[in-house]
């Protein structure tokens, strides 16, 4: 059986991708991208813990029912979100309203 | 023949090739240039990923990733990017700057440093005895456990799905309205300007308030 913790270096690397991909970009889709790939890591690492767990429970596999489904919820309203910076700035550029404010 | 066969190599094996292939595409879902093609590297990487539950004996979990996120969530991130011609702009792929890149090198690191330290050096980890594992794969017990055990939390959660969908749409309708009402006239929505009366007509004539003056 593969290790727990190959498991875990695993979604902290994609927990890892997903912060650069959240803190480096400019483009709102690809900062929504970066969010997800870092939801899959989480998702990841709390069924390996689950599974892995002294006392088997479904815990893990219930949370990540949950979360898969709040995650559908919350990518559409990026999208809203998203649509209505589009229409306010014309821009998905996340540096917009500041370069239109000034410093 | 087969029972010589070595099959914990396997799974190894497995997870290696879907490991290397999960990273490349999540590296190629941030990188590429086309935000389409990141979208659909992003499909794809959600995919590989329910190869782990799979691996981790979660086939419900791997369904209902494939189903939403492969399905669901990257379709969504589509529509958004062909929805938002500016979303393709070739000049929001550079930094701002060289410091704010090595920043968010720097933060991403910190980030999986930190995740590192909470789960191999904090004490409970040595709690995770890996040959005392036993594996149920039992979907009514996972049935029992979500809607039984824990049903008050699906219906929090089904709470919070409706109210950030009619959330959303009620946003929109708010963008919309605060647009058409520097538009409103007289008659409403429908005073915007048509084709048989170009804009161009009613600006060159008097105010109706200075013609009665005139009068």
């Amino acid at each position: 059986m593969v290790p727990l913790s190959w498991y875990l270096v695993l979604s902290f690397m994609l927990i890892g991708l997903g912060a650069y991909g959240m803190m480096v970009k400019r483009n709102l889709i690809r900062i929504l991208i970066g969010a997800e790939i870092m939801g899959n890591g989480v998702n990841v690492a709390l069924v390996a813990m689950s599974l892995y767990s002294p006392v088997f429970t479904f815990t893990g596999q219930g949370l990540i029912i949950l979360i898969i489904s709040v995650a559908a919820a919350h990518t559409a309203l990026a999208l809203v979100l998203m649509l209505m910076y589009n229409r306010r700035y014309d821009s998905v550029d996340l540096g917009k309203p500041i370069e239109m404010e000034g410093p | 023949m087969l029972q010589e066969v070595d099959f914990s190599s396997f799974e190894a094996l497995e997870f290696l090739l879907i490991a290397g292939a999960v990273l490349i595409l999540a590296y190629l879902a941030l990188e590429h240039k086309e935000i389409v093609y990141s979208a659909f590297f992003f499909g794809f990487m959600a995919s590989f990923v329910a190869g782990f539950f799979l691996l981790l004996e979660a086939p419900f979990i791997a369904g209902m990733q494939i189903a939403v996120y492969t399905g669901g969530i990257s379709a969504l991130i589509i529509f958004a990017s062909l929805l938002l011609p500016r979303a393709q702009d070739s000049s929001l792929e550079k930094f701002a700057t060289p410091e704010k890149r090595r920043f968010g090198l720097l933060m991403a690191a910190l980030v999986v440093v930190l995740s590192g330290v909470l789960a191999f050096i904090f004490p409970w980890a040595e709690s995770f005895n890996e040959s005392f594992i036993e594996i149920s794969n039992d979907l009514n017990e996972l049935a029992i456990w979500l809607w039984a055990d824990n049903g008050i939390f699906v219906q929090m959660i089904a709470l919070i799905m409706i109210t950030s969908l009619v959330g959303a749409v009620a946003l929109l309708k708010m963008d919309k309205a605060e647009q058409l009402a520097t538009v409103r006239g007289e008659f409403g929505v429908e005073a915007e300007p048509t084709l048989d009366e170009p804009e161009s007509e009613m600006e060159e004539g008097p105010p109706m308030e200075e013609q009665e003056v005139d009068g």
